[in-house]
């Protein structure tokens, strides 16, 4: 029997958390504390905000690695694709592993201040549904950027799944070949309008 | 009546239609917002416009203003300036005596009761929250700039502000430190329907900037702010004199000063000495509502520049961006958070650093086409009104 997919969208709204660092050494160790949200929010927002621009610095924390003079740093932390990740957990392991190998003496110098902030998060019910194929491509079609977002990269976090719902729902409704393909769409190297496109483009074939 | 469809123009039609989703959730709340200018000033413009629109999404949302004598301005005035920088003046009982009795006055004017959720903008209403009752949720929204405030004015202000539920300011930078209620983050936003930012057809811009005897054929280099030391507008000519040495350009300094600043005639007084004997650079003291002319210098400048030593949030680079020209911002406050460096516009620390950014814009109308339309998107999904709508529905949503 076919599974009902229920379309919803996910809306942000930030929050500083307090905690302000101005080295490296006491980075890595917020790194370790801040909020679930917050790494959520430094390294998802500029994918939910429609990343529009070609810049190696794709999350909040290689920006200001950049800005402060850790090139290599902020390269390492930049290519850290948020979206293979489905633990926050992972993600953060990931983060403090790299940050941690750097040199000693870079640890201390006092650099511009980093503000953690953290995401409120909201998932809505867009109304939309599809119980089978056709349905399915409409639903995208008039799905907003944001509701990509959900449905592609927060959801799994959510469920701890490395499936994505998309791709999800496909497989459990037989669609195998379009499945694999919408897995392997590269939504960290465009916008979500790409992604929106690429995936009309596969559901469609 | 402007509507939220109004922008679909410029938003996509589904973002709108979840903005609607986000609303239905919070039907049958009642909103107020208050603060201390129903013209004149970036609150008082939003709000004329944030409050229909949350209207139009079936939300009851009212604007009240907060009245006082003049010597309660002057008082507020003072205390804004203390709340930017230390050594600004100091608070005595006097002050105090006239904020007290001027907050008691609104308390009887203004019905706060019925509503579920109060908005207080800046710290001439602040006070007000005295009258908070238990189911209300009161939210400060904080214009300024209290990253390093004097003590006394911080003091002053923690009388009442630990007793809202939440508070936001433009960007983290701006949070004091003893703050001890949820700062929210959300920057303001411009209006893409406002007649500062609406399309202008090309001949209304080809005559207005005549008329200001500014050559339309040759290259014009702009700055959009109030004549103030902090936005630089000396430097800003410098850069210029760097600049014209290899592009034949020209300079406009456009903006206003009001009668009660002295400190702005006196810089007005000091840019015209400054340029008075060169017949490319024009100094041009517009009225406050000069918007539409405005907007059509920002659209026919080849490079834009808002060279602020500091700066609260300074949203007309976002307007200059809107109109797909890439920005030349002092790195600093808001001007960080608008101008992604060498993609969206340049962030500059120099004179000298501007003038070779300008020149670079100057020779190369692919980069200025190309940064521009990055300039544009970026604002597009950052600081139109529609996000700062949705962001005030989110952060009542997370507080209900």
């Amino acid at each position: 029997m076919r599974s009902k997919f229920t379309f919803k969208t996910e809306l942000w709204v930030p929050v500083y958390t307090g905690i302000k660092v101005d080295s490296l050494q006491d980075f890595i160790e917020a790194m370790s504390t801040i909020p679930d949200g917050s790494l959520l929010y430094h390294f998802y927002i500029n994918l939910l905000n429609y990343h529009n621009l070609p810049t190696l610095y794709m999350n909040s924390f290689s920006y200001w690695l950049h800005i402060n003079g850790y090139e290599s740093l902020a390269e390492r932390i930049s290519i850290i694709d948020p979206t293979e990740y489905y633990s926050l957990d992972d993600l953060r392991t990931t983060v403090i592993k790299i940050l941690k190998e750097c040199e000693a003496e870079k640890l201390k110098r006092r650099l511009q201040p980093f503000y953690f902030l953290d995401a409120r998060r909201e998932v809505l019910f867009t109304g939309l549904e599809a119980d089978e194929l056709q349905e399915f491509i409409e639903g995208v079609r008039n799905s907003s950027i944001y509701s990509i977002f959900y449905h592609m990269v927060v959801s799994k976090i959510d469920r701890k799944s490395p499936i994505d719902e998309y791709s999800e729902w496909l497989m459990n409704n037989g669609y195998l070949k379009k499945a694999e393909e919408i897995a392997k769409i590269d939504l960290y190297a465009m916008s979500l309008y790409e992604a929106k496109r690429k995936l009309l483009e596969v559901l469609s074939a | 009546m402007i509507t939220l469809e109004d922008y679909s123009r410029y938003v996509d039609r589904e973002i709108i239609e979840e903005l609607h989703l986000l609303a239905k959730g919070l039907r049958g709340i009642k909103i107020l917002h208050v603060n201390s200018t129903k013209k004149g000033g970036g609150v008082a413009e939003i709000l004329s416009r944030l409050v229909p629109l949350t209207n139009s999404l079936g939300i009851e949302t009212n604007w009240e203003v907060f009245s006082g004598s003049d010597e309660f301005f002057r008082f507020t005035k003072k205390l804004h300036n203390m709340l930017h920088m230390p050594n600004q003046g100091s608070i005595d009982s006097e002050d105090i005596n006239i904020y007290l009795k001027t907050t008691y006055d609104n308390m009887q004017k203004i019905n706060t009761e019925n509503y579920d959720v109060v908005f207080i903008h800046d710290p001439q209403p602040l006070g007000l929250v005295v009258k908070k009752m238990k189911n209300q949720k009161w939210i400060w929204r904080c214009h300024i700039d209290t990253s390093t405030p004097d003590e006394k004015a911080w003091s002053f202000l923690e009388l009442f502000v630990n007793s809202y539920d939440a508070c936001i300011f433009h960007i983290p930078e701006f949070v004091y430190k003893n703050i001890r209620i949820p700062p929210y983050i959300i920057p303001p936003s411009i209006d893409p329907l406002h007649p500062k930012n609406s399309e202008i057809d090309e001949e209304f811009i080809a005559e207005t900037v005549a008329r200001y005897g500014v050559d339309t054929s040759r290259p014009i280099i702009l700055q959009v702010s109030r004549f103030d030391r902090l936005k630089d507008p000396i430097g800003v000519y410098k850069a210029y004199r760097l600049v014209k040495k290899k592009y034949d350009c020209q300079l406009v300094l456009l903006g206003s000063y009001a009668t009660d600043d002295p400190e702005g005639e006196e810089v007005y007084k000091e840019v015209l000495s400054l340029i008075s004997e060169d017949k490319d650079a024009f100094a041009l003291n517009l009225p406050p509502d000069s918007h539409k002319e405005v907007n059509a210098f920002q659209r026919i400048a080849t490079v834009v520049i808002q060279k602020s030593i500091r700066e609260g949030f300074g949203l007309v680079v976002s307007e200059a961006m809107w109109k797909g020209k890439p920005v030349i911002g002092g790195n600093t406050g808001g001007i960080r958070r608008q101008i992604v460096d060498g993609y969206t516009g340049f962030l500059v620390n120099t004179v000298e650093g501007t003038a070779y950014r300008a020149r670079q814009l100057l020779s190369d109308e692919n980069l200025r086409r190309k940064m521009g339309e990055y300039a544009k998107e970026w604002v597009r999904h950052r600081f139109l009104i529609i996000r700062h709508v949705r962001d005030y529905l989110m952060l009542i949503k997370s507080l209900l």
